[in-house]
């Protein structure tokens, strides 16, 4: 059964391999200079990691790009959780925040795009403050809920055991919590990702959103194709450390398991 | 140890003059050691008297006494086993059961000694180290008796605790525990829909009536079990048989039946 | 959870006492001078130049002729991804060899974020309509197919097994029995797919277009016209708000009529 898939699932992949150098090569129904061949593909690719594009060689924008949303995306977290437990578990905190969250969450992270270079310039900075707002919101939303969904009878079983509130949090509501704020947690990193890439494209000096802004300015689809595989590869890799995380710690719950 | 006394209590939800009237002058006294169940048709509150016990509900008038003290707020000396067990699905079952241990900050040998003896009690030395989803129904039944039994309560309080158990389940459970009730005897409120399960266990069974509820009936379960000796029988069946069982079983299905007419009429 | 809940009353005070501390101190940072007026207009300045924008023109256009085509592009390109990625959806679901063939690509190119499709698009299709369409396309696609592919997988198996017993012919067991079972997890996947839509076509435009929201914004940025980079947020808040309330009633019409809790 697994066999045949993953079967399927190469001979898928080797289709599309196939069709595209059908496509651009051999036919040529793809007219030149709307989609690049696998020889110009890998002309870019050598070109770009060995002599550099763009002002950078590949792994260097790969790498800047990476770190940016690995610390946004952190700062988004320990921000957007803790947050997300109060307005969860304090009513007061919910009714005072809510409206202004509501009031701000309809506004998608790339409108803040704009603003942010207003406030920050083209440089590092800016970028942080697009992705945590991008990362903030489902942080919170999720955690919020996630406290809001613990069974009642969890907290009761706590009370009634005479668990001091330090240890109610840490023991039962953040644990209990942890399944959604997982959900949040990857939803958060899509939307970094998105938000990096505009806002690399909107204007920066290094990264992979860089990459395709002087790719496409140049006219240069074979850079172009290297830069969306790379934007590919990072939201893959990010995507799957994220689960080896999430296998860890919610290694109890019965999806965790699967 | 372990007095609970319902003195005239009454509880409406909702605002006081509009909402609805769920208890009302409740009056019942439940001795040291002794094992009363409440039967009485759905909705009428028997799960409430029992959450005011543990202090997750308040009262709207009278008073509830453990230990001749008013219950204020929820606490170990009154452990509670609920219907749908409750458990950390993120802790084992060893950590399940030491968790309220570590709240009274018992120290980790005698801790470890404790849990290591109720966790032999229940039969459960096997599972210790296992995920309460990894546990069948009846076992994580077990842990959570085992968690309310290793804080050494003054009252046990279980709330329909077998109501999510398959029949033969069921009846294993309510072997194991009168088997516990003579090896650890505890005053238990134990509230059930089950008429058969409340006369196998009880020493009193209260009847409540329909919404608003109070108590009915109180019918005494005791003198008869010990002049026909139920507790020389092994299995629930054989004292299922016993005419004296059938009878008092009997009883209170009739007493509970006026309750259901007058809710259809 | 903690506490019970609060009166009605008690909430709608706090909440407001949320909305006063927060245009309280955006209100105070720049009328006080904290923080020059060119990064921070107040809330007065903001909602003056809204009002301004709807007659006067800013990038070519007034503020309601710039949503008008942002939305445009918005409507077309979520209608081609909800027309092409709702029947593969569905496809994938009922054939296996769909899902088998189409699954492994699908995945693989889901990882690449919808606005790094900008330069292709903007290379096939230009900057004027075509390439913000296909952006769209590109962040409204896949929550349609996951969605669709989501519904006809879990089609209740005793439907089928009924539709069997009656002697229902293929077709119609498509039409009639897997099609509209799948119709809630549809629609969920269409909200999703709106938000995800509407903010690539925001990203759209900020990189390559000539008229839209977005295009307002990126001009306005360049000549630090913060309040108009303001104004444009709001209009995009605003409208991706009215989208999201016009799908969430159509879902929980749909999940009432069903009878599942809304």
């Amino acid at each position: 059964m697994r066999n045949r898939k993953a079967m399927v699932g190469l001979g898928a992949i080797a289709g599309v391999v196939l069709l595209w150098f059908a496509l651009t090569r051999w036919f040529g129904i793809i007219p030149i200079g709307r989609f690049p061949t696998p020889g110009e593909f890998w002309d870019a690719l050598k070109q770009i990691e060995l002599r550099g594009f763009a002002g950078s060689r590949l792994h260097a924008h790969a790498l800047h790009s990476l770190r940016l949303i690995v610390i946004s995306f952190l700062v988004a977290v320990a921000t957007g959780i803790p947050l997300g437990l109060l307005m969860g578990w304090n009513r007061r905190a919910e009714a005072l925040i809510n409206p202004v969250f509501m009031l701000i969450r309809p506004i998608p992270p790339l409108a803040w795009i704009p603003l942010a270079i207003l406030w920050l310039g083209l440089g590092d900075a800016a970028k942080v403050m697009v992705i945590w707002f991008a990362a903030f919101v489902p942080s919170v939303i999720n955690a919020h809920a996630g406290v809001r969904n613990i069974d009642r009878s969890m907290i009761e079983a706590a009370r009634m055991m005479g668990t001091p509130p330090h240890r109610l949090v840490m023991e039962v509501i953040v644990p209990a919590a942890m399944p959604m704020i997982f959900t949040g947690l990857r939803l958060s990193l899509q939307a970094s990702w998105t938000t990096l890439v505009a806002a690399e494209l909107v204007g920066a000096l290094v990264g992979v959103g860089f990459v395709l802004n002087v790719a496409q300015q140049d006219i240069f689809p074979a850079m172009i194709l290297v830069g969306m595989l790379t934007v590919g590869v990072l939201g893959w890799f990010t995507t799957y450390v994220l689960g080896l995380v999430e296998r860890r710690v919610l290694a109890w719950s019965v999806q965790g398991r699967a | 140890m372990g007095a609970i006394r319902f003195d005239n209590v009454g509880k409406v939800f909702g605002r006081a003059n509009s909402g609805f009237a769920a208890l009302e002058a409740v009056d019942l006294d439940i001795r040291e050691r002794e094992f009363v169940a409440i039967v009485g048709p759905s909705g009428c509150g028997k799960t409430t008297c029992l959450r005011m016990v543990a202090g997750f509900e308040s009262v709207s008038s009278g008073r509830v006494l453990v230990n001749d003290r008013v219950v204020k707020a929820p606490g170990s000396d009154r452990a509670v086993v609920f219907q749908q067990f409750a458990l950390f699905p993120w802790k084992t079952v060893r950590q399940n059961i030491e968790f309220g241990l570590r709240n009274k900050r018992t120290p980790r040998d005698e801790r470890n000694e404790l849990v290591d003896d109720v966790l032999k009690l229940m039969t459960l030395e096997s599972h210790r180290d296992a995920y309460p989803h990894q546990l069948s129904g009846g076992m994580q039944q077990r842990v959570a008796i085992a968690r309310a039994y290793v804080l050494d309560p003054d009252v046990l309080l279980m709330d329909e605790p077998f109501g999510a158990l398959d029949a033969q389940t069921r009846v294993v459970m309510q072997e194991e525990l009168v088997r516990l009730a003579r090896i650890n005897p505890r005053t238990v409120l134990f509230i059930t829909h089950a008429v058969e399960e409340a006369v196998y266990l009880a020493d009193r069974v209260a009847i409540m009536s329909r919404r608003p509820g109070t108590i009915k009936e109180v019918i005494d379960v005791k003198t008869v079990r010990t002049s026909e000796d139920w507790d020389g029988f092994e299995k629930i069946e054989d004292v299922m048989d016993l005419e004296s069982f059938v009878h008092l079983r009997t009883r209170i299905w009739k007493s509970l039946r006026e309750e259901k007419v007058a809710v259809d009429g | 959870m903690e506490e019970r809940p609060l009166y009605l009353t008690s909430t709608l005070l706090y909440g407001f006492a949320g909305l006063v501390v927060f245009f309280g101190v955006w209100f105070v940072l720049p009328t006080t001078g904290l923080v020059p007026v060119q990064f921070l207009p107040s809330p007065i300045t903001v909602a003056e130049r809204v009002a301004t924008l709807t007659t006067n023109r800013f990038a070519g256009a007034t503020l309601p002729a710039h949503i008008a085509y942002s939305f445009t592009r918005f409507i077309s390109g979520f209608a081609l991804a909800a027309l092409i990625g709702i029947p593969l959806g569905l496809l994938m679901g009922w054939f296996r060899i769909v899902d088998e063939i189409a699954g492994p690509i699908f995945d693989g190119l889901r990882f690449i974020a919808p606005i790094a499709w900008v330069p292709f698009a903007a290379l096939w299709f230009g900057t004027g309509i075509g390439g913000p369409i296909m952006i769209i396309f590109a962040g409204a696609f896949p929550p349609c197919v996951i969605n669709a592919y989501r519904g006809a997988r879990q089609v209740d198996p005793r439907l089928i097994e009924a539709a069997e017993m009656l002697g229902t012919s293929d077709m119609r067991m498509m039409t009639n029995i897997l099609l509209p079972a799948s119709v809630p997890s549809i629609v969920a996947g269409l909200r999703v797919a709106a938000g995800l839509g509407w903010q690539s076509l925001v990203g759209a435009e900020l990189i390559v277009a000539s008229t839209g929201v977005g295009f307002m914004m990126v001009q306005a940025q360049a000549n630090v016209a913060t309040s108009t980079v303001m104004s444009g947020m709001v209009a995009i808040g605003i409208v991706g708000l009215l989208i999201d309330i016009i799908l969430r009633w159509g879902e929980a019409a749909i999940r009432r009529r069903r009878g599942l809790n809304a």
